[in-house]
């Protein structure tokens, strides 16, 4: 069949968008871009705008019992999920492989380095960036004593490291330290514990965007654990 | 059917070779190797540098020395040389599937040593047999063994015509790259015939009785008439005339289908300290990845056997997380071995081994997003093993047990992208916790025999909620891994959520899991 003439098609288009009306979108961008990293919690992923950046530090601070670790599960049961690997830089080694499972971890895709020290774990940090192809890079600094924690040198060449990566490096602990270096920085307040009867059942928790490098304002979103998922929600 | 062809890799000078690989520091030396020690002991052979500077085969060390003054003499050592007949077989395994070594000569050619390699049909793969020729000539090279590579229609042929080569071989300026030859396919008789009946290898017996008929060259003895000639000369004749007429002609068996390399090394002096006894091992490790790499495979775990002075012996293995060819980090994990348990003893020789495997392919997914490289992983792997340590890298694994701190680590290897779990394991855990290991000890108040405030390094204050004991035990029939413990799930006012716990077996109370 021949075309139809330019001329000839524009009434045509205008007539057929006339009759469609309020059917016709505008396309936009999906949702979860694929330079984030998601958790699956519907209120962290608004929060995040969609998740943690790929190629960018962020930085998930609050004290003990603040849900940190269960957060940071969730974003690498996603990712193992979605038949990536993940990887594990406990310098605390706190790490417990049935917390992990049991938030939906598929362990085989996840390594777990417990280095010596903390020379050894920011070492292997850049080590796991320089592999590349790793979706989430948590570097676990939770409980380590507030001077051992290392100074504002070094962050800005992880940084750099991560910034030549597709990896998404979340750096745990009790309180921030790569400060103006980390692309976003959430903050976790302390918990409340719920028991019903004779049984601990619940943290509640409430996260807090401190930092963001796109911008905007400080947002909140309210924690629970165990979490609702987004399938469930 | 395409005819049969062969290639032969050869080495001329294989005490020289090996000890210039083993000691790279020695090449371009004027160096003689000795048979045996003192001055009257053989050299059995000499560096193209020697050779310039005037000394020559057969000699003594002394005369040697006379000729050259500035000679470096060393004795053979055959575990060099052996080293460097498993790489020269290497060499050609990377190009062929088949491929052996020539059984060793005696005499005159006692230090050449030779590989047959399955030619046929492989010459397309590297775009002709001159190609494939060159391409064995540069792997061998690669290992540091300057070879001679030739591709005739049998295996005797293969060889003459790589010795061809020798008469300059000695003089040929550093650098240069070896030569090679090609014989047609059905050329065979066509090339033996104007070269000189030596290049056989006939005994000195028969060698003089031609001499004296007047037959100099191959083709004039291919026109006499066989059996006559196998009558009056006898079986040595029948040998000589079979490699003439291209007899010889099976193929090299296939490789055996394991591959472990070892290289060793032996010590002139004593060493009792890591540091040069890690530069000896540095040297053997390049050696040993240069082997793999060439056949494409990487080292899973290395096997050091050191032998001590006094007799002893110290044989360990070494596990990698991943195989992997870096010698930077294969040198480290032997360190790291070497300094948590040194040799008891000065050590003497030194042997490094490990099995080859091949390393793991990927398949990509156009769908999902590419994992680390295997290559680039298995390195990874290794050089976090070598930071942090043996059994500190790895896949996490939930353990069947009920002691609740129990953990373990398998290799990491994860499945290849877009493979899907076939069962989402469950597990009974409700929340997550962070494992302090070791448990933080901890002083407990007790209230009605509940606790009712503790005090620790991890969690302090007033319990303002509790809920347990939760009993576990178990290992109860061994009196070292027996455990018992009541579980208490506790909120304290410093606003932690913890997991306390009282041993009964040991009457202390402790807090292994934060909450979190």
């Amino acid at each position: 069949m021949a075309p139809t003439p330019l001329g000839a098609r524009e009434p045509r288009l205008a007539a057929l968008l006339r009759d469609l009306g309020s059917q016709v979108r505008q396309g936009a961008p999906p949702e979860a871009p694929a330079s984030r990293c998601p958790t699956g919690l519907p209120e962290i992923d608004r929060l995040l705008g969609g998740g943690f950046p790929r190629g960018g530090v962020s930085e998930i601070a609050g004290p003990p019992s603040s849900g940190r670790t269960s957060l940071v599960l969730e974003l690498l049961a996603r990712a193992t999920e979605r038949g990536e690997v993940a990887a594990v830089m406990d310098a605390a080694d706190s790490f417990d492989p049935p917390s992990a499972a049991a938030a939906g971890v598929d362990l085989a895709r996840l390594l777990w380095v417990r280095p010596p020290d903390l020379t050894a774990a920011l070492r292997g940090t850049s080590h796991l960036l320089a592999a590349r192809g790793f979706a989430a890079v948590v570097l676990d600094l939770a409980g380590l004593e507030p001077r051992t924690v290392p100074g504002a040198r070094l962050w800005p060449r992880l940084r750099q490291e991560t910034a030549a990566t597709a990896t998404a490096l979340v750096i745990l602990g009790d309180r921030r330290v790569a400060q103006g270096f980390a692309d976003l920085a959430l903050d976790l307040a302390p918990a409340s514990a719920h028991f019903e009867g004779a049984f601990f059942t619940a943290l509640e928790s409430e996260a807090l965007l401190v930092r963001d490098r796109r911008g905007g304002e400080l947002r909140r979103a309210p924690l629970r654990w165990p979490a609702r998922k987004a399938d469930a929600a | 059917m395409s005819a049969r062809r062969i290639a032969c890799l050869l080495v001329p000078d294989l005490p020289w070779v090996a000890l210039v690989r083993a000691c790279p520091e020695l090449a371009g030396k004027p160096l003689a190797i000795a048979g045996g020690s003192g001055p009257r002991a053989d050299v059995v052979a000499i560096s193209p540098e020697a050779a310039r500077r005037g000394v020559r085969l057969p000699c003594t060390v002394a005369q040697a020395r006379a000729a050259c003054a500035a000679l470096v003499v060393r004795t053979a050592s055959p575990a060099f040389e052996d080293a460097a007949r498993r790489a020269l077989l290497d060499a050609a395994l990377s190009a062929s599937p088949r491929a052996e070594l020539a059984a060793p000569l005696a005499g005159l050619r006692a230090a050449e040593i030779a590989v047959f390699v399955d030619a046929s049909g492989i010459g397309a793969c590297f775009g002709s047999e001159a190609g494939f020729a060159s391409a064995l000539a540069a792997r061998a090279h690669r290992l540091g063994l300057p070879a001679i590579a030739a591709v005739a229609g049998s295996r005797g042929v293969a060889r003459i015509a790589a010795r061809r080569h020798l008469a300059g071989w000695l003089e040929r300026p550093p650098g240069e790259p070896a030569p090679t030859e090609v014989v047609p396919p059905g050329g065979d008789a066509a090339f033996l015939a104007p070269l000189p009946l030596e290049l056989l290898d006939p005994p000195d017996a028969l060698a003089e009785r031609l001499g004296r008929f007047g037959l100099r060259r191959v083709g004039e003895l291919l026109r006499l008439p066989r059996r006559a000639l196998v009558a009056r000369l006898g079986t040595d004749a029948a040998r000589l005339l079979a490699l003439a007429l291209g007899e010889g002609q099976e193929p090299p068996p296939p490789a055996p289908p394991e591959a472990r390399l070892e290289e060793t090394a032996a010590l002139e002096l004593g060493v009792d300290r890591l540091e040069p006894l890690l530069f000896v091992l540095q040297g053997l490790l390049s050696r040993l990845a240069a082997r793999l790499a060439c056949r494409g495979l990487a080292c899973p775990e290395l096997e050091l056997q050191l032998r001590l002075a006094g007799g002893g012996r110290d044989a360990r293995r070494i596990g990698i997380a991943a195989p992997s060819l870096d010698v930077r980090v294969l040198l480290r994990l032997v360190a790291l071995s070497l300094e948590a348990r040194p040799p008891a003893a000065e050590v003497e020789a030194v042997a490094i081994a490990c099995e080859g495997r091949p390393l793991r392919g990927d398949q990509l997914d156009f769908f999902r997003p590419a994992g680390p490289a295997p290559a680039l992983l298995s390195r990874t792997l290794a050089e976090l093993e070598a930071l942090c340590g043996p059994g500190r890298v790895g896949a996490p694994v939930v353990v069947d047990t009920h002691r609740p701190d129990a953990f373990a680590l398998v290799p990491f290897a994860p499945p290849r992208a877009g493979a899907v779990r076939e069962t989402a394991p469950r597990y009974a855990q409700p929340r997550t916790v962070r494992a302090l290991r070791p448990p933080v000890a901890a002083q407990v108040e007790l209230r009605g025999g509940r606790p009712a405030a503790l005090r620790s390094a991890a969690v302090s204050g007033r319990i303002l909620q509790l809920a347990g004991p939760w009993r576990t035990s178990g290992n109860w029939w061994s009196e070292t891994e027996r455990f018992a413990f009541e579980h208490y799930d506790v909120a304290t006012s410093d606003g932690s959520a913890a997991r306390l716990r009282f041993d009964p077996l040991r009457g202390c109370w402790e807090i292994d899991a934060i909450y979190d």
